[in-house]
């Protein structure tokens, strides 16, 4: 770790149905507050010294702000240490657990909830697309009509050009990652079977990337508990440690992306994560990638170390981020197949990871002895990145 | 690149400052002044994708005056010559605010491209299907986002050569695309 910090760890959480819900925002928050707290039978209202609300355009999409304070209540914490929000579009879930990571590692905090929120469907979806659009620079790109599909799209178009990668691998990742989802009760897509072939077949949203290679407009929630080390086992005998964290931020405006099919920001950030916990790309067995779109985890394999530069496509191809290779990746579902609540996505990929470390993930979705898992959110247009790396023993 | 054009020069984009863009010291004491024209009939003026045109409400007024010229401008830093895009007030890399107007090229390539053909914005909803692109200026360290008109995605393939051109927004405001194969349709 870096310098005298605080051990912290994951003690417990909870993740609400993801879809497209009769709930409303608030009902959302209470969802997670129940399964949450419900995971953790010790766990007083009054134990909890801080709240940390990852949510990325509540006043957009549910014409509210100040939500932290309203979480709070909702969820019967009066904080007396830390209260916030973050904001980083995709990834305001992960900022928020790194915000309380940093609270307690320091000694501000000593037992903090992280929830994380988002209401993406309204009535009218352009409204929502509308806000999605101004996640990217919005008077200069947001204003040409991009949101992130066709963004993602022109990472697949060089990828593919650059490195030949193919859309049928592209598919193999959503076949994936539905697989998984349809064997977690919280996934958006339940029951439903989606084949390579199926996939290639679903309506295309911005070439090349079809329906089926694209996350979902999701509302959802999800909550978890991280505490200072020594206060760990009040609440669980197998917590899972917090022993890396990175993030890099490289551009916002499109003009400054550089290449497209290289993600700098994402190798560097990968770079700091591994050197941070002392770890490398050969110790992680789990992995939650931001798979917001099927391109998205191809290239992420490479900028983490997992495979080759140019190699990613072929990654998913031999099964090496399937169960049994050589990293599983997106055991949850991925936002492909969970859907993608922007300000639950990451909270709920670390409840996920709590599962995978104490082996208590469903069959045909536990990874055999994970020890080591890594978390990955982008965020915009791939410009921020941000990671976790988690651990069984500590 | 072009030669460096002060914007002062053909549009008196630049006021009195010529070749630089008001200080901010010399406008940090005044106010927008009241609008005198009706206000703007349109429900969505919080949801106005276009950046404000008008000098009483931003300082790169120059760029969209320079819009009308059918010129295409950004700013460009007078000690360390960063390139900025968007224009900028203040240079990132140096931090000073002595920049200068200076023109781009008006021809690139596409470096890359998709279609949008679901999932528009407000207002855009019955544009679809559209094309956008990433655009490589020949000569500039830029490489712009922008709609792509003038030819369906089917027919566009990259290196694609396109050229820049301006069309009407609502409210008399100009914007500026990029359209492949044919001659330029610049207002």
């Amino acid at each position: 770790m870096n310098g005298p910090l605080r051990r912290v760890a994951l003690v417990g959480g909870g993740i609400t149905p993801f879809g497209v819900r009769a709930a409303t925002f608030p009902e959302l928050i209470q969802e997670a507050g129940a399964r949450g707290f419900g995971s953790l039978p010790n766990l007083a209202p009054e134990d909890v010294d801080s709240l940390f609300v990852g949510a990325a355009q509540p006043e957009r999409l549910a014409f509210q702000s100040h939500v932290a304070p309203l979480a709070a209540e909702l969820l019967g914490l009066t904080p007396t240490r830390v209260i916030q929000r973050t904001e980083l579009a995709c990834a305001s879930g992960q900022s928020a657990l790194r915000s309380a990571y940093a609270a307690i590692a320091s000694g501000l905090s000593d037992l903090a909830v992280v929830l994380g929120v988002e209401k993406m469907n309204l009535p009218d979806m352009a409204e929502a697309n509308t806000s999605m659009a101004d996640v990217l620079d919005r008077p200069w790109d947001g204003v040409h009509g991009a949101t992130a599909p066709p963004f993602f799209a022109m990472v697949a178009q060089r990828h593919m050009h650059e490195y030949g990668t193919t859309e049928e691998q592209l598919a193999l990742v959503s076949e994936k990652n539905h697989r998984f989802a349809n064997r977690n009760p919280t996934a958006q897509f339940q029951g439903k079977v989606f084949t390579r072939e199926k996939l290639r077949g679903l309506p295309v949203v911005a070439p090349p990337l079809r329906l089926g290679d694209c996350s979902s407009m999701t509302d959802g929630a999800a909550l978890a508990v991280l505490v200072e080390g020594s206060r760990a086992r009040e609440f669980t005998d197998t917590p899972a440690w917090l022993v890396g964290s990175a993030q890099c931020s490289t551009f916002h405006n499109l003009a400054h992306a550089g290449s497209l099919s290289s993600w700098e920001g994402l190798r560097k950030a990968g770079q700091e994560l591994y050197r941070s916990s002392g770890l490398g790309p050969k110790d992680v067995q789990v992995a939650e990638l931001h798979d917001c779109f099927t391109i998205s985890e191809i290239v992420e394999y490479e900028e983490l170390g997992f495979c080759p530069k140019g190699e990613g496509g072929r990654f998913v191809e031999e099964g090496q981020s399937d169960l049994g290779g050589r990293v599983t990746v997106n055991p949850r579902g991925g936002l492909l197949g969970c859907g993608h609540p922007l300000g639950a996505t990451g909270v709920a990929q670390a409840v996920e990871i709590l599962g995978q470390l104490q082996g208590t993930a469903p069959s045909g979705r536990q990874v055999p002895g994970a020890a080591v898992a890594l978390q990955h959110n982008l965020s915009g247009s791939a410009n921020v990145h941000s990671l976790l790396l988690w651990r069984r023993e500590n | 690149m072009t030669a460096s054009t002060p914007s002062g020069q053909s549009s008196g984009a630049g006021g009195d400052a010529g070749t630089t863009l008001p200080r901010s010291d010399a406008l940090a004491s005044e106010r927008p002044p009241r609008r005198e024209e009706p206000p703007d009939p349109s429900p969505l003026t919080l949801l106005d994708f276009y950046p404000p045109q008008d000098p009483r409400w931003t300082r790169i007024a120059p760029f969209f005056l320079a819009l009308k010229d059918g010129r295409f401008t950004t700013t460009r830093c007078t000690r360390d010559g960063t390139f900025h895009w968007p224009p900028a007030v203040a240079c990132p890399k140096c931090h000073r605010e002595e920049l200068q107007w200076v023109d781009l090229p008006t021809h690139g390539r596409l470096y890359a491209f998709s279609e949008v053909r679901g999932g528009a914005p407000l207002g855009m909803e019955g544009g679809v299907p559209f094309v956008v692109g990433l655009v490589d200026l020949p000569g500039a360290p830029l490489r712009l986002f922008s709609r792509i008109v003038g030819r369906p995605y089917a027919e566009l393939a990259l290196g694609e050569p396109v050229r820049f051109e301006t069309f009407p927004i609502r409210d008399g405001r100009l914007f500026y695309r990029f359209r492949a194969g044919g001659e330029p349709a610049t207002r």
